[in-house]
C-alpha cells in the first residue's frame, strides 16, 4: 500500500469511522434539513423559483464542503504537532507530496460525503423543477476544486503557523471574504472592485456558474472560463501547501 | 389692475401652450413575443415586444422607457418590483430623429402566479407628460416550487438515520 493511501486511510476513518467522529455529518444534515424545511415553510421564500432554491441549497453545500475542509486543514500539520506526533511524521520515509496528498485524502473523502449527502436534499427542493441534473454534475464539477483548494490553503497555513488556531483563524476569515458573493446579490458586485474580485474569486466561479447553468440553463461553453478560475485556485494552494510542508522543520 | 391680471393670465395661458407646441410627439406599441408560452406558469419566460417612435417633425432627445408590471388579482392589486423578473427594466436613446423608432424587447421570468399587467411608459426631455403604450394583461399559472411532500421526509429522515447510525456505533465500542 502506498504512503498516501495509508495516511489517506487514517485521516478518514478518524472522520468517518468513530461514533464521534460521524457527529459532523449529523450536524451537516441538521443544517441542510433546516435550511430545506425554511425553504418550506417561509412563504416569500417558496415563491421562488424552483431553480433558484436549489442555486441557494448548492452555494450552501461548497460553502459547508469548504468549512469542513478549513477545519481539517487547519489540523492537519499543526494538530500533529501539538499532538506530539509531527516528528515521527516527518522522520518517516515520506516525500512532501506523500503527507501533502495523504493528509487530504481525509479532506477528499470527507467531500464526497458530504457530496453524496447532500442529493437527497437537492432532489427533496429541486426534482419539480428544471436542471436537477445539471445542479448534481456542475457541484461535483466547480464545488470539488474550491472545496479541496480551500483544504490545500489551510493545510498550508497549518504548516506554516504550526499554530491550529492560527491557521484556523486565518482560514475562516479567507473563506469569509471569498464566499461573501453568497451573501451579497449580484447588484452589489457591480462596481469595478466587485466585478475584478468576481473575476478572481473561485467561490464567486462557482456560485455565478450554478446560477448560469441552473436558473439561466446556459450551456458549459460559457462556464469554461469560470471553471479555468476554479482550476487555477486549486493549483495554486496544492503548490502552496507543498511549499509550507517543505518548509517544516522539527 | 384687473387689466395686469389679465395680461398675466395671457402670458400663462402663451407659456403653456408653447410648453405644448414644443413637446415631441411618440407612439409606443407594445405586443407579446411569438414564442411566449400560451398558457404561462411560474419559472417561464416570457418577452414581450415595443416599438417606440417619434411620430413629430423635432427629434426626441433624452428618450427613456422604462416596463412595469402591476398585479391585478382582485384584492391584491399592486405594482411589482421586478427585481427578480427580469434584468433588463429600462432603456434609454440620447436622440430619436423625426420618423425615427426603435424596437426594444423587454424579457422577464415568472416569478410569481397571478393575474399581470405589463405596461411600456417613456418620457422625452421636452415633453411634460409622460406616454404609455397599450396594456398587455397575461396569467401565469401556480407551480408547486418546494414541496413540503418531499422535503418532510428528507430533513427528517437523514439526520434521524445518522442520529441512529452513531448510537449503534458508540455502544457497538461500548460493548467492544
Amino acid at each position: 500500500m502506498s504512503p498516501i493511501t495509508l495516511i489517506a486511510r487514517k485521516e478518514s476513518a478518524e472522520l468517518l469511522k468513530s461514533g464521534r467522529g460521524l457527529a459532523w455529518l449529523l450536524a451537516l444534515s441538521v443544517i441542510l434539513s433546516v435550511l430545506s424545511l425554511l425553504l418550506v415553510s417561509n412563504t416569500e421564500l417558496s415563491l421562488l423559483d424552483n431553480a433558484q432554491v436549489v442555486y441557494m441549497v448548492m452555494g450552501t453545500i461548497t460553502a459547508l464542503g469548504a468549512l469542513l475542509a478549513v477545519v481539517l486543514g487547519s489540523d492537519a500539520i499543526a494538530g500533529e504537532k501539538e499532538r506530539g506526533s509531527l516528528v515521527p511524521l516527518l522522520l518517516a520515509p515520506l516525500s512532501t507530496t506523500d503527507i501533502v496528498f495523504g493528509k487530504m485524502g481525509g479532506q477528499v473523502v470527507a467531500w464526497i460525503v458530504t457530496y453524496l449527502l447532500s442529493l437527497p436534499y437537492l432532489w427533496a427542493v429541486g426534482s419539480s423543477g428544471q436542471n436537477l441534473a445539471e445542479a448534481i454534475v456542475y457541484l461535483a464539477v466547480f464545488g470539488t476544486p474550491v472545496v479541496l483548494g480551500f483544504g490545500f490553503y489551510a493545510l498550508g497555513l497549518s504548516a506554516r503557523f504550526g499554530s491550529v488556531r492560527a491557521a484556523l483563524i486565518t482560514a475562516l476569515i479567507t473563506l469569509m471574504l471569498l464566499a461573501s458573493p453568497l451573501l451579497l446579490g449580484p447588484g452589489l458586485r457591480q462596481s469595478v472592485i466587485g466585478k475584478a474580485f468576481d473575476a478572481v474569486n473561485p467561490f464567486s466561479a462557482a456560485v455565478n456558474s450554478f446560477d448560469s447553468v441552473v436558473i439561466d440553463s446556459q450551456p458549459l461553453s460559457m462556464q469554461l472560463g469560470r471553471l479555468s478560475v476554479t482550476l487555477v485556485w486549486l493549483i495554486l494552494t496544492l503548490w502552496f501547501a507543498r511549499r509550507s510542508v517543505q518548509a517544516v522543520e522539527i | 389692475m384687473k387689466k395686469t391680471a389679465l395680461w398675466l393670465g395671457a402670458c400663462l395661458l402663451l407659456i403653456g401652450a408653447n410648453a405644448t407646441w414644443a413637446a415631441v410627439p411618440m407612439e409606443i406599441t407594445l405586443v407579446a413575443d411569438n414564442a411566449n408560452p400560451q398558457s404561462p406558469q411560474m419559472g417561464d419566460h416570457m418577452k414581450f415586444i415595443s416599438t417606440i417612435k417619434n411620430s413629430g417633425n423635432a427629434p426626441a432627445q433624452g428618450v427613456v422607457a422604462w416596463i412595469s408590471l402591476v398585479q391585478v388579482d382582485s384584492g391584491n392589486e399592486q405594482p411589482v418590483d421586478l427585481e427578480d423578473w427580469s434584468a433588463h427594466k429600462a432603456v434609454t436613446q440620447a436622440s430619436l430623429a423625426p420618423g425615427g423608432q426603435i424596437t426594444v424587447e423587454w424579457p422577464m421570468r415568472l416569478i410569481q402566479a397571478g393575474d399581470y399587467r405589463v405596461v411600456i411608459s417613456a418620457v422625452e426631455r421636452s415633453t411634460q407628460h409622460i406616454i404609455t403604450s397599450p396594456f398587455i394583461d397575461f396569467h401565469i399559472k401556480r407551480k408547486p416550487v418546494v414541496e413540503s411532500q418531499r422535503i418532510l421526509p428528507v430533513a427528517f429522515g437523514v439526520p434521524l438515520m445518522l442520529g441512529v447510525l452513531i448510537l449503534w456505533r458508540i455502544r457497538k465500542r461500548w460493548r467492544a
